[in-house]
């Protein structure tokens, strides 16, 4: 009985006289009867598929990975051929590591080898990281800490030790940052431009910049901070020190502060320095009890496209107002009843599953007004007294109870996926809400990942709607992705803002769209 | 650093095409990064979402592509790796690319109506049998359905077989991408007219190949659908006689693996389809 065998290669390249070798080489392997070495292209699927050697494996890879696949004349020829694959694939990389640098070690011996490194990024497990930032500090080099579960009194004397050398330490969980131009951790391809961003939220800060990028302007420099850094314990001291390195940098004509509300004693210390900044700035610190306002050369706002648009307008010297939507209201209206005509009779909550934790603080924050109490899992003081019971949910993937043994979302789709198809099954949802967040770092076909979920989710009868967070220059492409979602059924939206008030509109109908529209308007 | 050390790391672009040149002087600082590192070529992947390809002396095997004078040792680049555009410079781990001075070359390929050198050369020469895939029946499906289209003047016709070619076959380059390619360029060269006037289709072939092969593909695809090609196949197609398009077949031929000879068997193929 003949068997077949798959190795696939995410995102691999090999030029073409190395797949032709071995291939060749698989194929003379005792007891291979066919070998081929492809990318997997849809053409080249199919053709995979006509010789019976397409594998489930081999149909979950795209035009950009190497699919090996073997037919021998038994499984365990099979498994032989593909182990010999792996050591052929193998013994390649490891002559191109050879060729070059060896890897190093040690901070030290990487600034050894790379003397005009002036950062250090740093994912190693918690309980080291700190140490390791410590001697990044004490070699002169900016930190960018990737690492979480950071004790707050490490983070505390990390920080004091930085600002006692003018470094910058950035975190811990610090998840995307953008210095020199070069995006840091999970970043999307954005341009330079005239805006310095202080963030201490990693997808917030992700979603204002593709935003600005969208509407042609860049960054100058985006510093994150980490997510307790403007807390009680932390003092707001890397955000202080943040703003301070916006103010004397040249690039930056404005500045946006991201977050959550503060402590009160910080809030004090960042409205003092941005009142005596000279530069204007825009503070999205999203809360339930922030309010819009504009106050001198200080714009608040109370959601991350807000923050972007105000931020447009304040370079432009042009005066701004919140808008619901981007779409003309007649349009939302006719959008909003086809979504409502393909629901189910009965339910009607909402059920938001978020890769980004700042994308559903924020989700969650537009739907208590319109909607009242909204279940989350996110931190007590970001979510309310209301947050506690209610029939719309709103959930981060990210957080800890999702990814134990597992990546997260914005890498592997699989908590996000089952919660779909869970939804799909419990007959208590109407709406589902989704952020999908491309760029370096992000899954490669994240929309692809949970496409055939939503598509099962709407053959039940539950509307999607979502919005994608990137750019076109990511790897994903933002039209890709975005295609990708509309075609499984999901009204995409270009912020996750509006998709919050969208799905809001979805779940309750005309009454929530009118306050809605009647609220913002100009 | 010591002087030498500097020296060490500074590469110099002798040739670069047209079209990358005028992406590199709108480029913004944080150009993008290294894509795909070979033996032979190192491809970055702009800003823009367009790629760059980096390879040694001699005649630019992209219509995207820049020879340096020498490639940094291989292994040392990897993908991922940031470049940034620093004024004439592209800077990627401590390595400065400097392309002033280079010369600038046009890989737009221009129409002509007289094509018997390339013909004569072409349909004479005895081909190399290039990638397998190529002679599956999927494959010579689709080259008789791209075939047919051109002999009508059907741009639909045309179309229907360049959609059954895309990502087809062994290679970074899918065979069925390269004969596609080869197809592209006599249909620029000698039935402009085919493409021009049904603007749908190359909109079409070009969604196509966004969606349906390999990052370094689909930009020959792109480009060779905007009349771009590589100097060799562009030599070929525009040899004034019999003997320059036996020399220039001969270094189409010693590109790649395969592709080379998979671009001849496409232009071969568009040109039976002409009357050649």
């Amino acid at each position: 009985m003949t068997a077949t065998a798959t190795l696939v290669k995410r995102s691999y390249y090999a030029d073409s006289v190395a797949l032709l070798a071995l291939a060749r080489d698989l194929r003379s392997h005792p007891g291979v009867i066919e070998a081929a070495a492809l990318m997997a292209t849809p053409a080249n699927r199919a053709l995979l598929a006509q010789s019976d050697l397409l594998t489930p494996e081999a149909e979950t890879a795209g035009p950009n990975d190497l699919v090996i696949a073997i037919m021998a004349e038994d499984p365990a020829r099979a498994s032989l051929a593909r182990a010999r694959a792996e050591e052929l694939l193998g013994a390649r990389e490891r002559r191109q590591e050879q060729a070059g640098r060896r890897a190093p070690r040690t901070l030290a011996s990487a600034r050894r080898q790379l003397p005009g490194a002036d950062l250090a990024l740093i994912s190693v497990p918690g309980a080291w990281a700190a140490a390791e930032a410590r001697k990044a500090l004490r070699l002169g080099l900016h930190v960018m800490l990737f690492s979480d579960n950071v004790p707050v009194e490490d983070e505390v004397a990390l920080k004091r030790l930085a600002a006692r050398r003018g470094l910058l330490l950035m975190g811990p969980d610090c998840g995307t940052a953008y210095l020199g131009g070069a995006p840091l951790g999970f970043a999307n391809a954005v341009p330079r431009g005239r805006v310095g961003v202080v963030a201490a939220s990693g997808t917030g800060l992700q979603q204002v910049a593709t935003l600005l990028a969208a509407r042609g302007e860049g960054i100058s420099e985006a510093i994150g901070v980490g997510g307790r850094d403007m807390g009680a314990e932390v003092g707001g001291l890397m955000t202080l020190r943040a703003l301070d390195a916006l103010e004397a940098d040249a690039a930056t004509e404005i500045v946006v502060v991201i977050g959550k509300p503060p402590a009160p004693a910080v809030r004090e210390a960042v409205e003092a320095k941005l009142g005596a900044l000279g530069k204007p700035a825009v503070v999205a610190l999203l809360g339930r009890d922030v309010k819009a306002r504009h106050d001198g050369r200080i714009i608040t706002v109370t959601n991350l496209e807000d923050a972007c648009l105000a931020t447009i307008a304040a370079l432009a010297g042009a005066a701004w107002s919140p808008r619901a939507f981007s779409l003309p209201p007649a349009e939302v209206r006719r959008r909003v009843e086809a979504a409502r005509r393909g629901l189910r009779p009965g339910p009607s909550a909402i059920l938001g599953l978020y890769a980004g934790g700042t994308l559903a603080h924020e989700a969650a924050l537009i739907l208590e007004p319109l909607l009242g109490p909204v279940l989350t899992n996110l931190s007590p003081a970001a979510a309310g007294p209301g947050s506690t019971g209610g029939r719309h949910r709103v959930l981060d993937l990210g957080a800890g109870e999702y990814t134990v043994g597992r990546a997260h979302p914005m890498l592997d789709p699989t908590a996000r996926v089952q919660a779909i198809a869970g939804a799909a099954a419990e007959g208590e949802v109407a709406v589902l809400l989704l952020d999908v967040v491309l760029g370096h770092g992000a899954a490669a076909d994240p929309a692809g990942d949970i496409a055939p979920a939503l598509e099962a989710a709407r053959g039940r009868e539950l509307a999607v709607i979502a919005s994608v967070i990137g750019t076109e220059a990511d790897p994903q492409g933002l039209a890709r992705q975005t295609e990708r979602l509309e075609r499984a059924g999901a009204w995409v939206l270009p912020s996750n803002a509006q998709a919050a008030r969208a799905a809001a509109c979805v779940a309750r109908g005309e009454a929530v769209m009118e306050q809605l529209l009647a609220e913002m308007r100009p | 650093m010591t002087t030498r050390a500097a020296e060490t790391r500074l590469v110099h672009v002798q040739r670069l095409a047209a079209g990358a040149a005028r992406r590199l002087e709108a480029a913004p600082r944080a150009l993008g990064r290294v894509h795909s590192v070979f033996e032979r070529a190192v491809n970055i992947l702009c800003h823009d979402g367009c790629l760059l390809t980096l390879h040694g002396p001699g005649s630019l095997a992209a219509p995207f592509a820049a020879a340096v004078d020498r490639l940094p040792p291989s292994g040392v680049l990897a993908p991922g790796m940031a470049v940034e555009r620093m004024g004439e410079r592209l800077v990627l781990d401590g390595r400065a690319i400097d392309w002033r001075g280079a010369e600038v070359v046009e890989t737009a390929l221009a129409a002509a109506g007289d094509g018997s050198a390339l013909a004569a050369a072409l349909l004479a020469a005895s081909l190399p049998a290039g990638a397998a895939a190529l002679r599956s029946p999927a494959a010579l499906d689709a080259q008789r359905r791209l075939a047919g289209g051109l002999r009508r003047g059907d741009a639909r016709g045309f179309a229907d077989g360049a959609l059954r070619l895309i990502g087809l076959g062994e290679g970074l380059t899918p065979a069925g991408d390269d004969c596609l390619v080869g197809a592209l360029a006599v249909v620029h060269r000698f039935r402009r007219g085919l493409l021009a006037a049904h603007p749908g289709v190359p909109r079409e072939i070009a969604a196509a190949a966004r969606e349906g092969t390999t990052v370094v593909a689909r930009e020959f695809l792109l480009h060779a659908l905007e009349g771009r090609f590589s100097e060799a196949v562009i030599a070929l197609a525009s040899a004034g006689t019999e003997a320059a398009a036996r020399d220039a077949l001969a270094d189409l031929l010693a590109m790649g693996a395969t592709s080379g000879a998979d671009t001849a068997v496409g232009m071969r193929l568009g040109l039976e389809a002409l009357g050649a």
